[in-house]
């Protein structure tokens, strides 16, 4: 039985609540306790200081490149964010060495050491044919070839840096958004916290494939005070993994949230202001029985850092994630190269934090245990110098993007048309809902699910999760009877966290899974405004098209049943201004289901309107489960000569009632539904107003600023000579919607303000 | 650096000139004292003649653009230096009156404390108030108040929607009225050659107006160009000069006319004895120095009036009517009481021949103080002129003809000149008048007069 019926007795037994204890600075070991443990071999100590020197001096070069100090790149100037994170190499480098190669990280602003580390470690790992592919050119022994990966590595990130077409991200992410899809980075993130939920969708997305990979997420102390940090904390400590509700599948997320305490956030002091805690490892305690195995770590010892994170991955990879790390470090430069630190923070307080510089303890710890001479420490700090002057030689030379290209990889054109024999595997647990039509005719409301129903039982990477979904069926029922069919691992109740609920979502997808997420009422999207617009819209085209968002979001909007101004709002406009978004609105059944499937099997990012005021709504409904409709093609609902209404969303029934009236008078409406704004058909809304000369423009957006002007801004640029009076639009007026009836009425558009509209100009 | 070359201020009223010719092309090397440009003035067109070397590596206002005094017109600089950006506005004038125009339809939400009160009743996002209100702002004078569509459809029929009564809102002329005209004025059954069609179309000859001579009332490519030759086309600066300068003279100045025949026969005797010594006067030389001797000896002929007070001029200034293909100037001999009558022949001759090539200097084109109109040699009888402004007479001179007279008793033929004076009244009584033709003619008809002067 996939339902579950709570039997939750009252039970106000006296007791106390324990919150257990953190560990802080458990690792007591050195360089030599390790080597002689067996526990890190010499290759591998070495490796962690090449890293820590490789990152280093990355940064440095960004430091002096802002004076012209760098000689490899005489005469390049660096235009672009200096958030190094001198001073935190143990981190990156510690925390990257202590996961596999094809684990996952997501990182931040400050990311140029856990770019460069987690390359690094995984380009070690890489096999011949890995490696191959990425320096192609490159001969020799396989040391010499992984010699030249490494330092293809420090070329791609530099060039990224400097937005060039070699770039990792083809120049399109920068700094600041770079990643590696190919060895596990999913990407920094200029948004504080902004890649902690998409770490966690990850980790989501790892437990539902059963790959045995871990998820980590970098983040800094200032994160942890963000929203949507503090609902990924909730969201991956939810008890439906582990408990009976897991069924057979009884396994926490394999997510490690990895705080990068540096103890400032850009100026802001995490200890004694803006934190209530003195170690951040607290707030696992907020979220999970088991505090998240949270440990305090030394974030100045490589050693440490790496030992930590390796037993976190192994308590995911048994299932009993999530884990947290708190690592204390420190950042020796301001935020940029622009704070000069000494209005919140002393010198004293700089130089004690420089006398446990993670190089130059790891560098005694290897030569007090003969892993490396002095000699040899030498030697390899110039090779590191040397590489990375290569490789940012040839960044700062390399091939600028083309001006031409700067629309390039906002939209991908890829889909799921074919389903890989892997993904085709479905399993039916008890029974799929029943979807009968009556004289071929379904409700708007069933024909949603039954285009649900189809595509899960088409491709399993599809997987839905919102709030309420899963026994009750949503608030609108759209997806009663999806649990019964598929379990709860293809469609859950999540928290109440909008944020939380796009973002991992947008993580999942990276992961290559197909989630269609709800959002109760439209409204609500604006919680999740940084998920939407800044993580999901963007993702493919920072990545260079690397990354792959395959998602779809269902809004529903609740205007006309008098739930006042925070359940009613028709939003659509403001996300279709956001590039990199799709933004679709059917108003027909029919519409309906052709068009969430066609959605579903879109690799883009996807807002996908419904109306309550249409889920009653029916209609004839094809049954064939390979019935698609187009996104980005406008349909005429009615013909007519005489006047265009061109609409969108609830506004057509308004316009068709309009089309009707104006019959009466000898008028022939033409009906132009435009179906989806992004992306939008003028040809067909062109077409129409050539024939008629005469448009009315509308839909239940607030008029002001909506993308109805928009589309009249395209008809009066192409189509002016066709145009025989002014344009008119109907929208919602620009105001907040009412709860009263009258007002709310007076409010939203109708068919009696299209006829007016029309009647003013015919 | 580049040197900028700015609008001089060649005429006495323009404040903007416009440019009819450029003489030297982008990239030519220019020197100092070359031509670089021509501009039409009132009176005139102009050459601008460099100051500086260099070359031309930048023209801001174009031939056929306008540009007030002193902007920048064109830059001189060394060869591949690049000019300076300078807006383009300030060619003149292309000022649009349309509403809102650029500023875009909607105007911008304003800080406006009243807000809650303002927008209480409309229930629409605040806007700024009346004066910018799309509506309000008039039209271009002379605009058509017509949709794109209309238009389009005029266009494509080749017809002027000018006169269409327009049924939309505010009297705009839409599709169906549009339509409407077109049947009623039998547009279906009109017949046009394919030729005549695109060269109306070309042209925006409107075929509505036009008769076909073709078979069966086709209309033909002569059709199409007989509507064109008909079709106004704009006066000349110069023709709206003379039209604004002359009505204002008829308008506010009462003129009358006392007219005198000249006997010219002695006169032209010692004309021709003289030109047999080798002295080429013309009559003209003759009638403009009798002019100048009367204007000395009556001081309120040469004079000026604004209708409050009067100015008696010291010098005699005088015009010189002279006619050019594409109109009328006046350029002025300046103190010509100073002249012997070889010193005005030599003037009168310079000037009259830079008229006809319009390269007279501003300062040659006014300040005149009495005018001398000559249709002599156009064979005319008699004629009036109307007084140059700012003026109190102007003189017509018709042609010389044979003409019976009386004298002593008997009827003889004798080359007659008449002469016209128009006066203005407000200045000069009809006695005065007849005192100053009279003395004209009497100097023109005593040779003892010009026989020590040649
Ligand atoms: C959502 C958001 N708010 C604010 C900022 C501006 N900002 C950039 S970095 C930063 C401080 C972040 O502190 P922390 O998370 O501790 O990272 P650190 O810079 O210390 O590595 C701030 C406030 C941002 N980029 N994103
Ligand atoms: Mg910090």
């Amino acid at each position: 039985m996939p339902n579950h019926l709570n039997d939750l007795r009252p039970d106000f037994t006296k007791r106390k609540i324990s919150c257990g204890s953190i560990p802080a600075y458990r690792f007591e070991a050195t360089l030599a306790d390790e080597l002689a443990a067996r526990h890190i071999t010499k290759r591998e100590a070495v490796n962690l200081l090449e890293d820590m020197l490789i990152v280093r001096e990355f940064e440095e070069m960004i430091v002096k490149l802002r004076s012209g100090a760098y000689p490899a790149c005489a005469g390049f100037e660096y235009r672009g964010p200096t958030h190094v994170s001198i001073g935190q190499e143990a981190c990156s480098v510690g925390a990257c060495s202590g996961i596999a190669a094809e684990d996952y990280i997501t990182s931040t602003h400050r990311g140029h050491g856990d770019s460069v580390a987690k390359g690094c470690v995984a380009i070690r790992q890489m096999n011949a044919a890995a490696l191959r592919s990425r320096v192609p050119d490159a001969t020799g022994t396989p040391g010499e070839i992984c010699e030249a990966a490494l330092e293809d590595h420090i070329f791609r990130t530099a060039a990224e840096l400097f937005g060039k077409e070699d770039g990792y991200c083809k120049g399109r992410g920068g700094s600041m958004h770079i990643a590696d899809f190919s060895v596990g980075h999913l990407g920094a993130n200029a948004i504080v916290g902004g890649g902690v939920p998409i770490a966690t969708g990850a980790a989501w997305a790892c437990r539902y494939l059963r790959n045995g990979r871990v998820a980590v997420s970098f983040a800094g102390d200032g994160a942890y005070s963000n929203g949507v940090v503090l609902e990924s904390l909730n969201w991956a400590a939810q008890h439906q993994f582990t408990n009976m509700l897991a069924k057979g599948h009884s396994y926490g997320l394999p997510m490690i949230f990895a705080i990068q305490n540096n103890h400032y956030g850009m100026t802001g002091r995490a200890d004694n202001e803006v934190a209530g805690v003195e170690f951040l490892a607290r707030r696992a305690a907020g979220f999970d029985d088991r505090n998240m195995h949270a440990e305090v770590v030394n974030g100045m010892d490589v050693l440490a850092v790496r030992e930590a994170m390796q037993r976190a991955a192994a308590l995911c990879r048994e299932g009993r994630g999530p884990c947290l790390l708190e690592l204390s470090t420190y950042r020796y430069y301001g935020h940029s190269l622009s704070d000069p630190r000494n209005e919140y923070r002393t010198r004293e307080e700089e130089t004690a934090w420089k006398e446990v510089d993670p190089l130059e303890r790891y560098t005694r710890e290897i030569v007090a245990a003969r892993a490396l001479t002095r000699k040899g420490v030498e030697a390899l700090v110039e090779k590191v110098q040397a590489r990375n002057a290569r490789a940012a030689a040839r960044a700062a030379k390399a091939l600028e993007p083309k001006p031409a290209d700067v629309l390039k990889y906002l939209y991908s054109d890829l889909t799921s048309a074919v389903v890989p024999a892997e993904f085709q595997k479905v399993e039916i647990v008890r029974e799929k809902p029943a979807i009968t039509r009556t004289n071929g005719q379904l409700t708007y409301r069933d024909a949603l699910k039954e285009a649900l129903l189809e595509e899960m039982l088409r491709d399993n990477r599809v997987v839905v999760y919102g709030e309420d979904v899963a026994e009750y069926g949503g608030a609108f029922k759209v997806t009663k009877g999806l649990l019964e069919a598929f379990g709860r691992e293809r469609i859950f109740n999540s928290p109440i966290s909008e944020a939380a609920i796009c973002s991992t979502a947008v993580g999942s997808a990276m992961l290559g899974l197909r989630p269609v997420i709800e959002l109760m009422y439209m409204d609500f999207a604006l919680m999740s405004g940084d998920a939407i617009g800044n993580q999901a819209a963007k993702w493919h085209y920072m990545s260079g098209a690397k990354a792959e968002i395959a998602m779809v979001i269902r809004a529903s909007v609740g205007g006309g049943k008098g739930y006042g101004g925070q359940h009613s709002q028709t939003l659509e406009s403001v996300f279709a201004h956001i590039p990199g978004l799709y933004v679709v609105y059917p108003a027909t059944p029919r519409d309906a289901k052709g068009l969430l499937k066609t959605a579903i099997r879109d690799n883009n990012p996807i807002l996908f309107v419904e109306s309550q005021l249409l889920y009653m709504t029916k209609g004839e409904v094809p049954e064939d489960p390979e019935f698609t409709i187009p996104l980005g093609l406008a349909e005429v609902k009615r013909e007519g000569k005489d006047i265009s209404f061109v609409v969108w969303g609830p506004a057509l029934q308004d316009a068709l009632k309009a089309a009707d009236e104006l019959a009466g008078d000898g008028v022939e409406a033409e009906v132009v539904d435009l179906r989806s704004l992004i992306p939008l058909d003028m040809a067909t809304v062109l077409r129409s107003v050539r024939k008629t000369g005469k448009v009315v423009v509308g839909s239940q957006c607030v008029t002001t600023g909506s993308f109805m002007g928009e589309v009249i801004a395209n008809i009066q640029h192409d189509a002016f000579d066709a145009l025989d009076a002014p344009i008119q639009r109907v929208g919602a007026r620009d105001t907040i919607a009412p709860q009263s009836h009258v007002l709310e009425s007076a409010f939203l558009p109708n068919a009696a303000d299209f006829v007016a509209a029309a009647r003013a100009i015919l | 650096m580049a040197q900028p070359i700015l609008m001089p201020k060649l005429g006495q009223s323009d404040e903007v000139a416009p440019i009819v010719k450029w003489r030297k092309r982008i990239g030519e090397t220019v020197n100092k004292g070359d031509i670089l440009f021509e501009i039409e003035t009132e009176k005139a067109v102009l050459e601008v003649e460099s100051f500086f070397a260099g070359r031309l590596i930048k023209i801001v206002v174009p031939a056929g653009q306008a540009a007030p005094v002193n902007a920048t017109v064109a830059f001189l600089g060394k060869p591949g230096e690049k000019a300076p950006e300078v807006a383009a506005a300030a060619a003149h004038p292309v000022v649009e009156h349309g509403a809102g125009g650029r500023h875009g339809g909607r105007p911008s939400r304003v800080e406006n404390k009243d807000y809650a009160l303002s927008s209480g009743g409309s229930g629409s996002v605040p806007t700024v108030a009346a004066p910018l209100a799309a509506t309000a702002v008039p039209l271009k004078p002379g605009r058509l108040l017509i949709s794109p569509r209309a238009r389009a459809l005029a266009s494509a029929s080749c017809i002027d929607p000018a006169g269409i009564a327009g049924s939309g809102p505010d009297g705009r002329i839409v599709e169906k009225d549009v339509r409407a005209h077109l049947e009623a004025r039998g547009y279906d059954k009109l017949r046009i050659s394919p030729a005549a069609k695109a060269l109306a179309a070309q042209q925006k000859v409107d075929i509505l107006s036009v008769t076909g001579t073709g078979e069966g009332g086709r209309i033909m490519t002569e059709d199409i160009q007989r509507a064109l030759a008909e079709r106004p086309k704009p006066l000349t600066l110069m023709r709206q000069t003379i039209a604004r300068r002359l009505t204002q003279s008829v308008v506010t100045t009462p003129h009358f006319y006392v007219t005198v025949s000249v006997d010219m026969g002695d006169l032209l005797k010692l004309r021709q004895e003289a030109k047999a010594r080798g002295s080429d006067y013309s009559v003209t030389d003759f009638i403009l120095a009798a002019c100048i001797m009367a204007l000395q000896e009556a001081p309120e002929v040469n004079s000026s009036t604004d209708g409050q007070s009067v100015r008696w001029h010291a010098s005699v200034h005088l015009g010189l009517a002279t006619s050019r293909p594409d109109g009328l100037v006046v350029p002025v001999i300046r103190d010509a009481q100073k002249l012997t009558l070889a010193e005005l022949h030599q003037a009168a001759k310079a000037l009259a021949a830079r008229a006809r090539d319009g390269k007279l200097l501003p300062e040659e084109l006014s300040g005149s103080t009495f005018t001398v109109s000559n249709m002599g040699m156009l064979n005319v009888e008699n004629f009036t002129a109307i007084i140059n402004p700012g003026e109190s007479a102007i003189l017509a001179v018709s042609s010389t003809l044979p003409t019976p007279v009386a004298r002593d008793g008997n009827v003889v033929v004798r080359p007659i000149m008449k002469i016209t004076l128009a006066s203005d009244h407000r200045l000069v009584d009809g006695a005065m008048a007849a005192r100053f033709v009279n003395a004209i003619k009497t100097k023109l008809e005593d040779v003892s007069l010009w026989t020590r002067s040649i």
